[in-house]
């Protein structure tokens, strides 16, 4: 049994990360990214290297990784890891050592530097875990620098440029840890949930993103690919029966090269587009007058959103920024969630379920006195209010998980004190329902509780790195974005040699985009080829 | 060069006179030398006797039957075989020794390789064919094919058992009975490849007739109702259409382009070295365009035109002029009239399918110049028919809830003869192997078109005709037409030992030649000295083998075996693959760990009789859905779902791995048992007569 798991689980799950199942639910994907990543160098693997500019690994299956290991926001020290056999190149290309490697397990203080850029990131403990001593069986590396945002965003950019280095898909690490053996049965069990708890991390960071400035160039980009794919497919698969002219491959030719320039010029853009929002992401839901805007000027301490006792007040979006015991918070207030025949009402609450969709955590704001009285039935009405507030998610069978929603029964001051007190016990010991907070934004009641409640909340999603870290899902766009450009120059260079071989680089450009953007399948390629060409054969 | 030694034994052989083969088999089915068979395959068409051979080479005892023995191995629409994609099937069905290639071969009177300057990832082998050839050279082969049975009738019902009342919906087929047969026939496995026949109709103008081919009788309905009702499968209608036939002598051919084939043909068969057309005697296809006119006519005529007012679902990439001009209307589009057999006085409009009244397919072709005075031979009709929605089968082409039924070709939606053939050829190999007790076999997307062919079809099923093409093939890169037989042949699941043997060798002589190549190092200063012309820059000194010297476009396999023939001659019969081989082989590694990763999933089945809403592991209840609805039969398979998410398929695998054990414990033995059967299997092969 034993032997079975370990012989089979790891290739899945090593299928299942690459996919970052996340971003494209079909999830089959025709090429690894290392295949294009090797593809470009053409390279022959080669483990023994003197300077950061040799040779790199190329081979296909032992590709390194980086990530920030240590938790996001503000923090003294972040720890980030290295693992692979580049591990030792990306050491010497960033502490600055030629010679030698430092002793096995050891730390040492070094100025950590970006090889290309020759310029002092930080100063900060290197230590090298040499295979199979170390928590992933691997030769690894860990850098224990300032934990600020910007050294952290330099670093792993640093790293990223290191040749034969890309940024670790969810659950990656733990995966190589159990390849090599490092785990036991038990923490195997734990791999399913942990990759479940990431990818979610991971679709709600990518949901963001995608709605956004950067979002549409990505999708811009993925529309062109997509018609400059089905034109060299449609010129392979048809043009020996059909009227499809040559001048077809000169637009694809042109098309690409422009693309190629535009995301060369992108890459190379230090602001990078879109300036993206930092911090964990709060969204304050509820019916409407349940209290919701009150909430948010009570915990930012000042009218930041306008309050009536009008149902229907807040219309759109009201985010403000907030610093919760240290940990930064995007805190957005919505408006109230019921049908409304007024179009701008219905666009506001439109965007508030975009907004749950979207959020590490969501404050469910219930008018204590619509409550019923008996707690058994208060508990059904909750948990049914729940659902029609959350109705866009994906409900797993399974609770909801606790550490995404909070329930704030609100307006306390309206209820008698011993029916409050029969709540606040009582709806602690239902099963199926999130945390549950009694406040009163009028009388500030409760508050004090329900901030550490938060508090622990945002605590637990920060020491999570993927949540509200945009500087890793950058990393990972720019590790695709690189890749998608470097098999655009497999296009150019077949193009007048092999065009089997040109198309397979617009296809791996195209699987690289859609690690970003979504899965094209072979169907949608054939639909625009059906679209532009009249096909008779 | 050694060609001697590469088997063409198909061309030498004569095959019977047509007369004996059918006085042979038209025999009552009350005079069969038997009333049980291991599998009946039912229809003739490419589907069919593909199946047919195939199950007889695997050993099983197998029965044909079919309305009409004559039409055994018609064209029924286009006289042609291959192409791109299509093409790359026939390559794979002739590597598992299927009849097609070598029948193409026989009956080609046109050779062309399609797409020759865009890379040989996407050749296109294509032939046009003589008609009355091509159903000689099947129609011999399948009578000297031992362990095969032909038998002319109309198949009037499927005969299953009743559903097992622990398992409710599953049956197993048992046999088959005979329109005017006393008795029914016995088979544990029955292969239906009915083709336009299941409950087809024919539509001219505005009459329709029931019928699957223009002058052939209808099938039973007894058939389709078994299926639909009995079995309760999915049953879904599709349409196609065929051209008029033109005479000739009536073409003005000088108003059109005169497109000769390949001066030196090539084979579609790997057994074959040349073709039995010599090059001399191939003939031209001739390209002539629609002009407004045409549009004209389609428009005025479409109130006389009930098949296209239909809103079953057509090809979009076969479609009718009608549905072109409608689809894209004002444009000039290809016909291209092509040969129907060297003596045959007729030529085929490609392009043309029209489904109009007579008199007005005439008043259409006559707005060609061409055809100004042409004469129509035959009108073109459209057919409309049933096909078995195909995630209703498994991998094996067998109808999940029916053990022992399986379907291949225009039955499962696909369209072409290509596309009929493989999947007749593998619905044969795995009847067989299950009336033989051994366990199934699927040909994975990863190492075969004949795989993405299947997978598509059972996984995802079809809206319209699936046809083949290079694209929906994610590793085109590996899976070349001139690879096939090393893919294929060595599985050795149903070839003769023959072309076993001949694999082999090829597969020998490839991997010296490459160990070589690759052997064959000289420093960049060296090479410039030997090969001056090809540009080695100067600044580059390095080691350079022989692998990489093939990698330069101007550097072939004949240009280095000329400087260094003492280690590189005894290779040149091989000189087009290596020079293809060079140039792939780093695209194709970068590949392997795809493939393998998704090799290994695919192994991984997931047992069929599945209770995914009870299982006791986390899985969503959408997740629980979509399993049960399109009960995937590996983990591969799930994974490609809409809708799957990481975590369920890792808490799925968990459950897999558990469930798998148990089964290994109280099956110990049979892993041995299955080594045995292949044996066996090698055994009955290797003594088949060549």
């Amino acid at each position: 049994m034993r032997f079975l798991v370990f012989a089979y689980l790891p290739r899945v799950v090593d299928f299942l990360l690459f996919l970052d199942f996340s971003l494209f639910p079909r999830g089959f994907v025709c090429l690894s990214t290392i295949a294009s990543f090797s593809n470009h160098r053409g390279m022959p693997p080669c483990r023994l290297l003197s300077t950061c500019d040799g040779v790199p690994p190329g081979l296909a299956d032992a590709e390194t990784i980086f990530a920030l290991s240590s938790g996001h926001g503000r923090c003294g020290v972040a720890v980030i890891r290295v693992s692979g056999p580049a591990s030792a190149t990306a050491l010497r290309c960033m502490a600055g050592l030629t010679r030698s490697l430092p002793p096995p397990r050891t730390a040492l203080l070094r100025s950590i530097t970006d090889s290309q850029a020759k310029e002092v990131l930080d100063r900060g403990l290197v230590l090298w875990f040499p295979a199979p001593h170390s928590f992933t069986g691997e030769d690894s590396v860990e850098f224990h620098i300032h934990g600020g945002p910007a050294v952290v965003t330099a670093v792993l950019q640093a790293l990223g440029s290191v040749p034969g280095m890309r940024p670790a898909e969810a659950g990656e690490f733990t995966r190589r840890a159990f390849q090599a053996g490092k785990l036991g049965l038990t923490e195997v069990e734990g791999l399913g949930d942990l990759i479940h708890a990431e990818t979610e991390a991971q679709r709600r960071q990518a949901l963001r993103q995608m709605s956004g400035e950067l979002g549409r160039l990505y999708q811009d980009w993925s529309h062109r690919l997509k018609r400059c794919l089905a034109h060299v497919e449609a010129f392979i698969d048809f043009s020996e029966d059909e009227l499809i002219e040559d001048g077809v491959l000169n637009q694809v030719d042109r098309s690409v090269c422009t693309l190629q320039a535009e995301m060369v010029r992108h890459l190379k853009d230090e602001r990078r587009g879109e300036r993206l929002r930092s911090g964990v992401q709060v969204v304050i839901a509820g019916a409407t007058n349940a209290g919701k805007s009150s909430l948010l000027n009570t915990l930012c301490q000042r009218p930041a959103a306008i309050v009536s006792p009008i149902a229907g007040t807040t219309r759109d979006v009201v985010e403000t920024a907030l610093d919760i015991g240290g940990f930064p918070v995007l805190l957005s207030d919505t408006a109230g969630l019921r049908d409304s025949l007024d179009l701008v009402e219905r666009e506001g609450v439109r965007r508030a379920r975009e907004r749950v969709e979207q959020a590490d955590l969501t404050l469910v704001v219930v008018d204590c006195a619509y409550l019923p009285t008996d707690v058994q039935q208060a508990a059904a009405f909750l948990q049914g209010h729940l659902k029609s507030v959350l109705q866009t998610q994906e409900q797993p069978e399974t609770a909801l998980p606790a550490d995404r929603y909070l329930l704030v029964l609100n307006k306390t001051d309206l209820v008698p004190e011993d029916q409050r007190q029969k709540l606040d016990r009582e709806l602690r010991q239902v099963s199926g329902l999130p945390p549950v907070c009694l406040i009163s934004c009028h009388t500030n009641e409760g508050l004090q509780d329900f901030l550490t409640v938060l508090h622990s909340n945002v605590k637990t999603l920060c020491g999570d790195p993927l949540s509200g870290a945009p500087t890793l899902t950058q990393a990972r766009h720019r590790a695709h974005l690189q890749q998608c450009v470097a098999a655009l120059a497999q296009y150019q260079r077949y193009r007048d040699a092999d065009l089997a071989l040109a198309a397979e680089g617009v296809r791996l450009a195209l699987t690289s985009l859609g690690r970003i953007t979504g899965r094209v399948g072979a169907e949608e390629i054939l639909d625009i080829i059906f679209k532009d060409f009249c096909i008779g054969k | 060069l050694d060609f001697s030694r590469c088997a063409s034994h198909m061309l030498t052989k004569k095959p019977p006179v047509l007369q004996s083969f059918l006085s042979l088999v038209s025999r009552r089915a009350s005079h069969l030398a038997r009333q049980q068979y291991d599998v009946i395959v039912v229809g003739g068409g490419h589907a069919g006797t593909e199946a047919a051979a195939a199950a007889a080479r695997v050993g099983a005892e197998t029965l044909l039957v079919t309305q009409k023995t004559n039409t055994i191995g018609a064209l029924s629409c286009n006289p042609s075989l291959g192409g791109v994609g299509k093409g790359h099937l026939v390559k794979e069905v002739d590597a598992l020794d299927g009849l097609c290639g070598r029948a193409g071969d026989w009956a080609g009177i046109h050779f062309s390789i399609l797409n020759r300057s865009k890379g040989p990832a996407v050749w296109g082998p294509r032939a046009q064919l003589d008609r009355q050839r091509y159903r000689e050279f099947i129609q011999s082969e399948l009578l000297s094919t031992p362990r095969l049975t032909v038998l002319e009738g109309s198949v009037e019902e499927l005969l299953v058992t009743e559903p097992n009342p622990e398992e409710p919906g599953h049956h197993r087929v048992t046999g088959i009975h005979l329109a005017n047969g006393s008795h029914p026939i016995l088979a544990s496995s029955v292969i239906l490849t009915t083709g336009t026949f299941l409950s087809g109709s024919l539509f001219v103008g505005q009459t329709t007739s029931p019928g699957g081919r223009i002058g052939d009788a209808p099938s039973s309905a007894g058939l389709s109702h078994t299926l639909r009702e009995r079995l309760g499968l999915r049953i879904g209608r599709l349409r196609t259409g065929t051209p008029p036939r033109i005479v000739k002598d009536t073409v003005d051919l000088s108003l059109t382009n005169l497109h000769p084939p390949d001066s030196h043909p090539t084979p579609f068969s790997f057994l074959n070295t040349h073709t039995r057309c010599k090059p001399e005697e191939q003939l031209p296809c001739y390209l002539t365009h629609t002009t407004p006119g045409v549009d004209r006519v389609v428009r005025e005529s479409l109130h006389l035109n009930c098949h296209i007012q239909q809103d079953t679902k057509g090809p979009r990439y076969c479609p009718s002029i009608e549905s072109r001009v409608l689809r894209f209307p004002g444009r000039r589009h290809q016909v291209w009239l092509e040969p129907e057999g060297l003596n045959s006085d007729l030529l085929y409009p490609q392009g043309l399918s029209m489904t109009m009244p007579p008199d007005v397919q005439l008043r259409l072709i006559r707005e060609i110049p061409a055809l100004h005075r042409a004469e129509i031979h035959t009108p073109g009709y459209g057919v409309q028919y049933d096909f078995v929605c195909p995630t209703q089968l498994s991998p094996a082409l067998q109808v999940k809830s029916t053990q022992g039924l399986f379907l291949a070709g225009q039955i499962n939606g696909t369209t072409g003869y290509e596309e009929a053939a493989a999947q007749g050829l593998w619905a044969g190999v795995n009847a067989a192997r299950s009336a033989l007790s051994m366990p199934p076999v699927a040909l994975s997307r990863t190492e075969s078109y004949i795989g993405v062919l299947i997978d598509d079809l059972v996984s995802r099923g079809v809206t319209e005709p699936y046809r083949m093409f290079t694209s929906r093939a994610e590793f085109r890169t590996s899976l070349r037409p001139d690879n096939a037989d090393l893919r294929l042949t060595l599985k050795g699941r149903c070839v003769s030992s023959l072309r076993y043997q001949e694999a082999v060798r090829v597969r020998d002589g490839l991997q010296d030649a490459l160990a070589a190549l690759q052997t064959l190092t000289l420093s960049t200063h060296l090479w410039r000295k030997k090969l001056p012309d090809i540009g080695i820059s100067e600044s580059k000194s390095t080691i350079l083998t022989g692998m990489d010297l093939l990698q330069y476009n101007n550097v072939s396999f004949e240009m280095l075996a000329s400087v260094f023939p003492e280690c590189l001659s005894p290779y040149m019969e091989f000189s087009q693959r290596l020079n293809i081989e060079a140039v792939y082989r780093p695209h194709c590694d970068l590949q392997k760990k795809e493939i393998e990763r998704i090799q290994k999933e695919e192994n991984m089945t997931l047992p069929q009789d599945i209770d995914y809403f009870s299982l006791p592991v986390s899985l969503s209840q959408e997740v629980r859905e979509i399993l049960d609805r399109v009960r995937p039969s590996t983990l591969g398979a799930a994974t490609r779902l809409q809708g799957m998410t990481p975590a369920a398929v890792v808490n799925l695998l968990r459950y897999v791995q558990h469930t798998g054990q148990r089964g290994r414990r109280t099956h110990r033995n049979q892993p041995d048992q299955k080594e045995e059967r292949e044996e066996e299997l090698c055994a009955r092969n290797a003594s088949l007569p060549q």
